[in-house]
């Protein structure tokens, strides 16, 4: 307990209890749902209701079967898995944002990570963490005001979870402050295609149907963006590759179903609160006919952008100085001569 | 909206969906590609533009439900 009390940002109270660390509730509800905070960039909007967010998020990891929906999620998770893999290293403490029932850890074993940190909004995902090797601390809290102290961790990693973070430049700099130096963020994150059959889907039904649309589909980062915002934040030698997932689905009903069981579900407070069963109807013919495949099934495709961004130490490699070149690159035909040479 | 059992009944309806929806795929097909014809290229797509289509596939919905209520 002593060790986690340290890791605690000065000026917040620091719950009791041990091995599971939960919010006291009136200090939950205020996490969740902030005044404007101090530390906020200009220009903020706040698109996304997070204490929705945190309601179904609860309520998916409280349905029977949890498992059953998360194959995307395990998915994205051994690739942010693999990545970490990729860096040999030992990380003595590891932060994982968003961690749901805990994507990454389950691929992971203590010789990589040390002792890991699991942060989710919503609390009964840690009532059925699945099994790892890694000594973990749950903390409930909101990724977009993290309650720890600069120059804390070694690794952050977040799967899936940043699309619903209001201000993301913040999350990124709070990301950035949280780390020590020479310490690296991986994380992964739907991007800009993501369900864009879904999306078009209902986009043309309710122009069909209604006359005019709302948005379904929550806006995604575009990877130009992504690498900005990193950059601002204070990340050095980014990395972005995207990935795309496509999962056949039988129809519209079972996407939004899985969608759901996912905890995905729509919280914009610009959302409609109706969706009609005829505009459903008619966006369930119009995804078949447009997208189907030839064996009756519907594709959903995923975009995950994968990002690695460092934290600034001495030891980093930089570029070098203009002018201090040895050789030139028109000597390239001439290499194998000049490797002898040395 | 009073009551879980209005949300329970809600959901439990929208479960058979998928089923019914099987049952009329001709239907289904011919509207979505006169929305996607309508949608095409410069045309803009506007309210009711394939209404009939769109009622021919409501009936059959309507006839498949009545025809499997449990």
């Amino acid at each position: 307990m002593a060790a986690a009390r340290a890791l605690w940002r000065p000026g917040l109270p620091v719950p009791r209890g041990c091995g599971r660390l939960w919010a006291q509730p009136g200090r939950a509800a205020a996490a969740v749902a902030p005044p404007p905070p101090s530390g906020a960039s200009p220009g903020a909007r706040s698109p996304f209701d997070r204490r929705l967010k945190r309601k179904q998020k609860n309520w998916a990891a409280l349905r029977p079967r949890p498992a059953e929906c998360e194959y995307l999620r395990d998915e994205v998770g051994s690739g942010v898995a693999d990545r970490v893999l990729d860096i040999p290293r030992t990380f003595p403490l590891a932060l994982d944002l968003g961690s749901g029932r805990g994507y990454i850890a389950r691929h992971l074993n203590q010789e990589v990570i040390e002792k890991l940190v699991q942060v989710d909004i919503a609390e009964n995902v840690f009532k059925s963490t699945s099994e790892s090797e890694i000594p973990t601390v749950s903390v409930v809290a909101d990724e977009e005001c993290l309650p720890f102290k600069e120059n804390t961790f070694d690794l952050v990693v977040s799967s899936l979870s940043l699309h619903w973070v209001n201000d993301l430049p913040k999350a990124f700099r709070e990301i950035h402050q949280v780390l020590k130096p020479d310490g690296v963020f991986i994380g992964a994150m739907f991007g800009g295609d993501t369900l864009y059959e879904l999306r078009c889907s209902l986009q043309l039904a309710e122009l069909e149907r209604e006359g005019g649309f709302s948005p379904h589909v929550s806006p995604f980062v575009a990877v130009s963006d992504l690498g900005h915002l990193l950059s601002r934040a204070g990340f050095n030698t980014l990395t972005v590759d995207t990935d795309e997932i496509q999962v056949n689905y039988p129809g519209l009903f079972e996407v939004m179903e899985d969608l759901q069981g996912m905890g995905e579900s729509n919280c914009s407070w610009n959302r409609k609160p109706l969706l009609h069963r005829d505009t459903m109807l008619a966006a369930a013919a119009i995804y078949q006919e447009m997208y189907g495949n030839s064996d009756g099934s519907v594709p959903a495709t995923f975009q995950i952008f994968y990002m690695i961004g460092w934290k600034f130490h001495e030891s980093q490699a930089k570029p070098a100085q203009r002018g201090s070149a040895t050789v030139s690159l028109g000597d390239l035909a001439k290499i194998d001569k000049l490797l002898h040479q040395k | 909206m009073s009551g879980r059992g209005v949300w329970l009944r809600a959901r439990a309806r929208l479960r058979r969906f998928p089923a019914l929806l099987a049952g009329c795929g001709e239907q289904a097909s011919a509207y979505g590609r006169c929305v996607a014809a309508a949608s095409a290229g410069s045309a803009e797509l506007r309210r009711d533009v394939c209404l009939r289509e769109f009622q021919a596939l409501r009936e059959c919905f309507a006839r498949a439900a009545a025809a499997t209520k449990c």
